[in-house]
């Protein structure tokens, strides 16, 4: 019990006031005070096992965005990485751990002073987060020089674990691991897969902006390696906010197949204007990376999404022992689904642990740190989990879905599976 | 651009221009009346959209939603107006300054009470379906509107011309000391302009929820389209809001379609050589500076 209130004591110093609804509250107290008395039950005055008396405390710099478009991502990782230490006793490799939360408010230069802080101030033993990917490379010297281990659980531009000419615009380093996925993993398999199924024409849709067009080359490339064509394309700008410009276009265009990168808001527009303009009707198939099908736009487009292929290494109803307990664990501490990016956290934490297990908690080495991460491997909700020791990039594989209504749920059914999906690394 | 998708993309155009008319119309006269170019605009929009979705959750009514989203944002104009604008009467930019505040603490409040994940208000029945027009189907919800935007204008206009409360309003914005000074209540004058204000705003953010959705952030975009339309059109008159957004939605359609690489920059592009060559908008009046 203590460790759960001291928890929320630190947070508070922090600036972050938690909102524990009356239920999480009971479930939590309620666990924690069975923690507590359970063991004094079973073994009164026996608490002489060398693991009980707890290790240094563990700092972990959380920078996350809590504020602007991307805040509910930055909630839902939070959510995850509490839930993990919930389940673990809110210790990783017997040391109790603090989090530290910092909003980077979606502002780069706000980012990069934050990292900075984690780094010189806190004095943090490792770093987590980072949602948009001109954060991540906007921090990576100052993490690689401080020889910082930072576990990036989201952004996933190509180059922060690639070999990059002048490490421009970044590049991989010795401490920079990805629990996430790289734009490449998501988009060049899925082009290679479907151009190799016979479908060689295809029009592209997707947002203007960083990710939205290393996403489209990569998928142009893996298309390409079967022959496949790019007929055409609309770049609607990021959080565009009229759709039917872009959709008007597809409509008076002959080809039916359409790959998109859309994701959120930008997802919900699109998906609802394809329905308005009467698009399905026409023939013409939406196909896209799989944020445009995730639960935060299929709660709110539910069956109009319907017929929609899309790919991720993810999916809530992937049908695995892993991903039922952490979805049913999910819900239980939270009145809603997970998504891909607690997923995402979930496994930044896991493989945190399992490194520090191996380190006996140790994580004054770097190097020594940075091997024993390497070496992680674990089944995740996603699969099989494993760090590419070239990279720092996840190997995983890619499933395919369809979105299908079923007994009033809209939901991805998986269709098939690229397995073991690595990036080039350059 | 085959002719019938140049007429596609022109209603395209003509229905994005009517929303921001109705956007648009609210801060105009506000800032014809006033003097304040209140910030706190999209502000209103937002939470307009976000009651919206509350009353269709609660009632799976759009149309309630459409008549009380206007009346709870011309509440919240007609507190704010004496509580706080008042109190900074002749201080413009102060005034503009306190509507900054205004509208972070509308966001802040909306995030804290509707959360911040992306949400979308589903079409009305009735409204959700297609028609064949030229070239093709067309949304039926993208003419109705332009039909409600084109209506709207007629009714303000009607207003403006033919009623007291409008002729009150004219000469409020010709010169609000001379109309105090004849005996008019000037304060419930304009605390009832800024409450219209708001109300459009609102009504403007249940109008534009079914295609543009809710997010964070959409009170930023709305207020720069606004302020664009106003811009361009001239503050402060009915006419130049209206020829403001009928030029601007087209183009701004237009623009981004064939010339993907520049589709922010096309419409700032006409503010620059509006202001340029017209700095009063289209069909701005001259001001004298007070």
């Amino acid at each position: 019990m203590g460790g759960f209130t001291k928890m929320n004591g630190l947070a508070a110093k922090r600036g972050y006031t938690y909102r524990l609804t009356r239920r999480q509250f009971l479930v939590a107290s309620s666990a924690a005070a069975l923690a507590a008395c359970a063991p004094a039950a079973v073994t009164p005055g026996a608490s002489g096992s060398p693991s009980a008396a707890p290790g240094k405390e563990l700092k972990i710099g959380q920078l996350l965005p809590f504020t602007g478009v991307y805040a509910e991502l930055g909630n839902s990782m939070r959510r995850a990485t509490e839930l993990y230490l919930r389940q673990n006793d809110q210790k990783l490799a017997n040391r109790p751990v603090k989090l530290i939360y910092e909003d980077d408010t979606n502002v780069t230069a706000t980012g990069i002073q934050k990292a900075q802080k984690f780094i010189d101030q806190d004095k943090v033993d490792v770093m987590m987060g980072v949602v948009p990917t001109p954060l991540a490379y906007g921090i990576r010297n100052a993490v690689h020089e401080a020889k910082m281990i930072f576990i990036d659980t989201n952004a996933g531009g190509n180059a922060l674990t690639r070999d990059t000419p002048d490490c421009k615009p970044a590049c991989k380093s010795p401490y920079i691991f990805r629990s996430s996925f790289s734009s490449y993993q998501i988009s060049f398999p899925i082009g290679d897969y479907l151009s190799a199924k016979g479908t060689k024409d295809w029009f592209l849709a997707y947002a203007n902006y960083g990710f939205g067009t290393e996403s489209k080359a990569d998928f142009t490339t893996g298309l390409k390696k079967n022959g496949g064509n790019v007929t055409g394309e609309v770049a609607p700008p990021l959080g565009n906010a009229d759709f039917a410009p872009f959709v008007t276009q597809i409509k008076n265009q002959p080809t039916k197949n359409v790959y998109s990168f859309f994701s959120g808001a930008d997802a919900i527009g699109f998906i609802k204007t394809w329905n308005q303009l009467g698009l399905p009707a026409a023939g013409y198939k939406m196909y896209g990376a799989g944020f445009l099908t995730e639960q935060d736009v299929l709660k709110e487009v539910k069956d109009l999404a319907n017929g929609a292929i899309t790919s991720l290494f993810w999916a809530v109803e992937l049908d695995n022992a892993e991903n039922k307990k952490f979805v049913a664990d999910f819900q239980k501490q939270y009145p809603l689904l997970p998504d891909v990016f607690a997923v995402q956290q979930y496994d930044g934490m896991r493989a945190l642990d399992e490194a520090l297990k191996k380190l006996g908690g140790d994580t004054s080495d770097k190097d020594k740190f940075s091997k024993a991460l390497e070496d992680v491997t674990f089944k995740s909700p996603r699969g099989d989990f494993a760090f590419d020791k070239t990279t720092h990039n996840p190997i995983q594989d890619i499933y395919l879905r369809e979105v299908k209504t079923t007994g009033g749920q809209t939901v991805n059914t998986i269709l098939d599976k690229i397995a073991k999906v690595t990036d080039p690394g350059k | 651009m085959s002719p019938e998708l140049l007429f596609q993309q022109a209603l395209n155009g003509l229905s994005f221009g009517a929303l921001l008319f109705i956007l648009a119309a609210g801060l105009s006269l506000v800032f014809g009346m006033m003097d304040v170019v209140n910030l706190a605009h999209g502000a209103f929009y937002m939470l307009g959209a976000y009651v919206a979705l509350t009353v269709v959750q609660f009632t799976g009514s759009f149309w309630l939603a459409l008549a009380a989203a206007p009346v709870a944002l011309g509440a919240l104009g007609l507190a704010i107006e004496p509580l706080l604008l008042r109190h900074l009467r002749g201080r413009h930019l102060d005034q503009v300054l306190l509507t900054i505040g205004v509208s972070l603490v509308i966001v802040d409040q909306i995030g804290l009470i509707w959360g911040r994940e992306v949400r979308s208000l589903p079409f009305p029945p009735g409204l959700d379906g297609t028609v064949v027009l030229i070239g093709g189907v067309y949304p039926v919800y993208r003419l109705f509107v332009i039909a409600f935007g084109v209506a709207l204008a007629a009714v303000i206009a009607v207003i403006y011309r033919r009623t007291k409360l409008g002729m009150l309003i004219r000469a409020g914005v010709e010169d609000a000391e001379m109309l105090g000074a004849l005996g008019v209540n000037t304060d419930r004058l304009f605390a009832l302009t800024f409450a219209v204000g708001a109300a459009l705003a609102g009504l403007a953010g249940v109008i534009a929820a079914p295609v543009f959705g809710l997010q964070p952030g959409m009170d930023v975009d709305a207020l720069l389209y606004s302020l664009v339309v106003v811009v361009v059109g001239g503050l402060g008159t009915l006419g130049g809001a209206v020829a403001g957004s009928v030029l601007v939605g087209p183009v701004d359609t237009f623009g981004k379609v064939l010339f993907q690489e520049f589709a922010l920059a096309v419409i700032f592009a006409i503010v620059a050589l509006v202001l340029l060559f017209k700095p009063t908008g289209l069909l701005g009046r001259i001001r004298i500076a007070r």
